[in-house]
C-alpha cells in the first residue's frame, strides 16, 4: 500500500513537469475535439496523432494519445444530446434520451450529467487501474472465445428491454444489424461473404459509418422532411443546472455504470460500445419506472457515458500489465511505447514505473481537467441550438462525411454512411428504433467468431460452453432472464388456474 | 488588342507548364510522394515505413508522405497502388502477406485482386523469421517433444494464428506438413487477439516475430522452441532453426518492402532504388530500426526480386497444402 503511495506521488511528480502537463491537456482538448466532431472517434483520432508522438519522449507520448482516448468519451455525448448525432460510436445509447431531454428543454442538465458521470467514472476507473490492474488482466486474459459468446448471447438477451416500443420491432432490427455485422471476410475460412468483389468491403461494415449514417444523417434527413421546423425549447441560463431530483436520479446508475463499464472494458474486444447497451438495459430493467426510458430519462445519460469512459480506461488494464494489445487502440498505444524501444511485457509496470504512474497520474488530473473544460462548455454547446438549421445542418453534414472519411481514407464507407441515412429515415417514419441496428453490427462479427472459434478448440462438443465456469454462469444468466421474462405469462397462467377453480366453486355453490 | 495579348500570354504559359509536365521525369521527384501502408497505425509496416519515409526525405528533397490505406488484410491498399498512376510519386511498403493473396485468389478461383508482377521491387528492408512460441506451462522441450506429442494425439495441439491464411497460419502449416503432423487451427483476427489466446492459456502454440515476443520471453511467460530463419537468430542465439532440426525448406520471414507500381519508369524506378539505398543504410533509419528491435536487412531491387520469387513459390506451396476449408 505505502509503495503504490511512493509510486503515485513519483507519478504526479512526472505528470506535474511542465511538459507534460502541457501533453495532458493537449490531449484532453484534442480528445474533446475529436469526440465532438461526428464520424472521427478516439481510434483514428489517436491514429492521426501517433505518428507526431514519434518526436516526443515516451511518457509525453502516451500521456498525449491517452488523453485523447479519453477526453473522447467525455466529448462523444454533446452531440448526441444536442442534436441525436453519434459523436463516436459509444454515444449511440446517448443519443436516445440525451436527445429526448434536450427537445424537452433539458440539455443543459443532460450535458451537465454527463460530463459529472464521465467524470466519476474515470476517476474510479484510474483508481481500479492502480490497484488492481495485474491481477485483473490475468482474469481477463481467461476469458476465451466460449466466454465471449456466452456473454454476448446473455447481452443480446437482455437488449430485449433495451428501447421502449414493440419487441418484435426491435429484435427485428437486432437481426438485420446482424445481418449487415456478417459482410467481410469470413476469418475461419478466408472467404469473402456479400462484398461483390469490392475489397473494400472485406473487412466488413463499420461501424462508424453505420452509427453516423442511422443517427446523424437520418437525423438531418427528417428534419428537412418536416413542414413545420420542430419547436427546440430554448433552455434558459438557470435552466443548465440538473436539478436536486434529477441528480437524485443519475447518481446510481453512475455508479453502476462505472463497475459494469470497468469490468466490460478489461474484456478485449469493442467493449466500450457494448458496455453502454448493457448498462443502459440494466438500469431500463432496474427502473421504477421504465416506460420514462426513451424519452428523456436522466438515467439514460448518466448510466451509457459513465460506462463509456469506465470501459476505455479498462481497456487499459491488459495493454499496461501484460503488454498485450487486446484492440485497436491499445495496438496503436503500444505502438507510440515500441518506436521508443520500450516494448512492454508483463513486466512494464516494473521496468517503467515513470511511464506507468506518470500515466496514472496524468489521468487523474486529466479527467479534472475534462470536468472542469466540459461543464463551462455546457453553456456554449447548448447555444449551438440556437443556430438556425439552414446554417447548422448542412455544416453537420459536412462534418459527418469529412470525418467518416478520414477513418480510412475510404469513399465505401461514405458510401456506407449514405445509404444507411437514406435506411434510418425509412426505418423512423415506420417507427422503428435504430439503436439496436448498430449493436447488431457491433456483435454479429464478435459473437460469430467467438463461437466458431469456442467450437474449432473443442473439436465440435457444444458442451465446452457448459465446461468453463465463467461462460456457464453467463449462460444460466441468460436462461434466468428469459424466465424472467416469461414471468408475466407464467403468472397469469397459475392466475387462470386459480381463477377457473374459483369459477368452478362460484358454480358449486 | 490589349486582351488578344494577355490571351496569348496565358497560352503560352500554358503551353510551358504542359510541356513541362511532359518531361518531368527527367528531373523526378519535382512534387511531394506517397507511401501507402496498406495496414493501420502502429503495425510493422506503418513502424518501418515512417522513419524510411523520413529518411527519404533528405535524399529525395521532396516531402514523403506515409498514407495508410488498410482493409482486407491489406489487400485494399495493395490493389490501390497496383492499379495506380506508374509515375513514381505512389509507392507501397508492404509485408510478406504481398504473396498470399494471389494464390489465396487463385485457390478459390476467384478474379484476382492484385497480380505480384503488378510490382516492382524496390528494395528489401528488413526480414524476421517467425519463432515458435509456446505457453510456459506447456509440457514440450523441443520441437521432438512437440511432433511425438502431435503425432501421439493428431488434431489435439491447438495453435493460434493472425487469421486464416495469414502470415502466422502459413508459417505454422509450412512445419506441420515438413514434420507430418496435424495441428488445430485457430484464427484470430490479428497478431494481438492471437498472443491473447496464448497468454490466456487457449491455445497451446504459435509462430510469432521475434520483436513481438521478446518482452514476453524475458518475462517468462512463454518459450521458444524453434525458429524459421535460415540461421540463427542474433537475439536468440540458443534456439535452433528447423533447418538445423532437419526440416528441410522450412523457412518463413515476415519481411517488409519497398515497391512501385510495375509500369514505372525505369529511370524513375532507378532514382529509387538508389535513393532508397542510401536511406535505409543511414543513421537515423538504423537507430528507429533497433529501437524496434527489428534488425534491417537490405536488399536492392533485382535480389530483392530473386528472394521474393523464393519466398512466394515456398509460401504457394504451403497455401496449395492447406487447401480450402470447408
Amino acid at each position: 500500500m505505502t509503495e503504490t503511495f511512493q509510486n503515485l506521488w513519483l507519478g504526479f511528480a512526472t505528470a506535474l513537469t511542465p511538459a507534460n502537463l502541457f501533453y495532458a491537456l493537449m490531449g484532453c482538448l484534442i480528445g474533446t475535439m475529436v469526440g465532438v466532431l461526428p464520424g472521427v472517434g478516439p481510434l483514428a483520432g489517436i491514429s492521426l496523432l501517433l505518428p507526431t508522438t514519434f518526436g516526443l519522449d515516451p511518457t509525453g507520448g502516451l500521456i498525449l494519445l491517452c488523453g485523447v482516448y479519453y477526453g473522447a468519451m467525455y466529448g462523444g455525448s454533446t452531440t448526441s444530446i444536442l442534436m441525436r448525432i453519434p459523436g463516436e460510436a459509444a454515444s449511440v445509447m446517448t443519443c436516445i434520451d440525451g436527445y429526448a431531454m434536450a427537445q424537452k428543454g433539458r440539455a443543459g442538465p443532460a450535458l451537465f450529467i454527463s460530463a459529472f458521470g464521465s467524470y466519476i467514472a474515470g476517476t474510479l476507473s484510474v483508481i481500479g487501474l492502480m490497484f488492481l490492474a495485474p491481477p485483473l488482466a490475468r482474469f481477463a486474459l481467461g476469458f476465451g472465445p466460449p466466454e465471449y459468446f456466452s456473454l454476448l448471447a446473455m447481452g443480446l438477451i437482455v437488449l430485449g428491454y433495451m428501447t421502449g416500443g414493440s419487441m418484435v420491432k426491435n429484435l427485428a432490427m437486432i437481426a438485420l444489424g446482424l445481418l449487415c455485422g456478417m459482410i467481410g471476410i469470413d476469418h475461419m475460412s478466408g472467404y469473402f461473404r456479400f462484398s461483390y468483389g469490392v475489397a473494400a468491403l472485406g473487412d466488413g461494415i463499420g461501424v462508424v459509418p453505420v452509427a453516423v449514417g442511422l443517427f446523424g444523417i437520418a437525423e438531418i434527413l427528417s428534419t428537412a422532411g418536416q413542414e413545420k421546423r420542430p419547436e427546440v425549447i430554448k433552455p434558459k441560463l438557470r435552466d443548465l443546472l440538473p436539478s436536486r431530483e434529477e441528480f437524485r436520479d443519475a447518481l446510481k446508475p453512475i455508479g453502476r455504470g462505472t463497475i459494469l463499464g470497468f469490468f466490460i472494458g478489461i474484456i478485449p474486444g469493442s467493449a466500450h460500445i457494448i458496455s453502454t447497451f448493457v448498462s443502459y438495459a440494466v438500469e431500463r430493467r432496474l427502473s421504477k419506472h421504465p416506460e420514462k426510458f426513451g424519452r428523456g430519462a436522466i438515467e439514460g445519460v448518466a448510466a451509457p457515458e459513465s460506462a463509456n469512459n469506465a470501459a476505455s480506461e479498462g481497456a487499459l488494464v491488459p495493454m499496461l500489465a501484460l503488454g498485450v494489445p487486446t484492440g485497436p487502440i491499445p495496438a496503436v498505444l503500444l505502438a507510440a511505447l515500441m518506436v521508443h524501444g520500450i516494448n512492454p511485457g508483463p513486466l512494464f509496470i516494473k521496468e517503467q514505473p515513470v511511464i506507468f504512474w506518470g500515466l496514472i497520474a496524468s489521468m487523474y488530473i486529466g479527467n479534472f481537467v475534462l470536468l472542469l473544460l466540459n461543464l463551462p462548455l455546457v453553456g456554449l454547446f447548448v447555444n449551438f441550438l440556437r443556430i438556425p438549421y439552414k446554417i447548422l445542418y448542412p455544416m453537420i453534414l459536412m462534418f459527418c462525411m469529412v470525418g467518416v472519411y478520414a477513418v480510412n481514407t475510404s469513399y465505401v464507407d461514405v458510401a456506407i454512411m449514405s445509404v444507411m441515412g437514406m435506411l434510418g429515415y425509412l426505418l423512423r417514419k415506420f417507427d422503428y428504433e435504430t439503436a439496436p441496428i448498430v449493436l447488431g453490427v457491433v456483435i454479429a462479427p464478435i459473437i460469430e467468431m467467438s463461437f466458431r472459434q469456442a467450437l474449432a478448440m473443442s473439436g465440435g462438443k457444444y458442451s465446452i460452453f457448459i465446461q468453463r465456469p465463467i461462460s456457464a454462469l453467463f449462460l444460466a444468466g441468460a436462461f434466468l432472464m428469459i424466465i424472467l421474462a416469461l414471468r408475466p405469462l407464467i403468472k397469469k397462467g397459475i392466475d387462470w388456474g386459480w381463477r377457473s377453480q374459483l369459477t368452478k366453486a362460484e358454480k358449486g355453490d | 488588342m490589349i486582351k488578344w495579348r494577355w490571351l496569348w500570354a496565358i497560352l503560352l504559359g500554358i503551353g510551358g507548364l504542359v510541356g513541362n509536365f511532359g518531361i518531368a521525369f527527367a528531373d523526378y521527384p519535382t512534387r511531394p510522394i506517397t507511401m501507402v501502408v496498406p495496414f493501420p497505425p502502429g503495425g510493422v509496416a506503418d513502424l518501418t515505413a515512417r522513419p524510411l519515409a523520413a529518411a527519404l526525405e533528405p535524399i529525395l528533397k521532396q516531402p514523403v508522405a506515409v498514407v495508410n490505406k488498410s482493409g482486407a488484410g491489406g489487400a485494399v491498399g495493395m490493389q490501390f497502388v497496383a492499379v495506380a498512376k506508374p509515375d513514381g510519386y505512389t509507392l507501397l511498403l508492404a509485408l510478406s502477406s504481398i504473396s498470399v493473396m494471389p494464390e489465396v485468389d487463385k485457390l478459390f478461383g476467384r478474379p484476382q485482386t492484385y497480380k505480384r508482377e503488378d510490382f516492382v521491387p524496390i528494395a528489401l528492408l528488413n526480414a524476421d523469421p517467425t519463432v515458435l512460441a509456446i505457453r510456459k506451462e506447456a509440457p514440450w522441450k523441443s520441437v521432438a517433444d512437440f511432433v511425438a506429442d502431435a503425432k501421439k494425439r493428431p488434431g489435439e495441439i491447438k495453435y493460434s494464428s493472425s487469421g486464416m491464411y495469414g502470415t502466422l497460419h502459413v508459417a505454422m502449416e509450412m512445419f506441420a506438413h515438413a514434420a507430418g503432423i496435424k495441428l488445430r487451427h485457430i484464427p484470430t483476427q490479428g497478431g494481438g487477439p492471437a498472443l491473447t489466446a496464448l497468454l490466456g492459456g487457449h491455445v497451446d502454440a504459435f509462430a510469432v516475430g521475434p520483436s513481438v515476443i521478446a518482452s514476453q520471453l524475458k518475462a517468462g511467460t512463454v518459450r521458444v522452441l524453434a525458429c524459421w530463419g535460415a540461421k540463427r537468430l542474433a537475439s536468440m542465439p540458443d534456439i535452433p532453426t528447423f533447418i538445423e532440426l532437419g526440416y528441410k525448406d522450412v523457412e518463413f520471414y515476415i519481411w517488409a518492402g519497398l515497391f512501385a507500381p510495375k509500369a514505372t519508369p525505369p529511370e524513375i524506378v532507378k532514382i529509387l532504388r538508389e535513393a532508397t539505398k542510401k536511406a535505409a543504410h543511414s543513421a537515423e533509419f538504423k537507430n528507429a530500426m533497433d529501437k524496434l528491435n527489428t534488425p534491417i536487412y537490405y536488399l536492392d531491387g533485382p535480389d530483392f526480386q530473386k528472394f521474393w520469387d523464393e519466398d512466394a513459390a515456398r509460401l504457394a506451396r504451403a497455401i496449395r497444402n492447406i487447401g480450402k476449408v470447408e
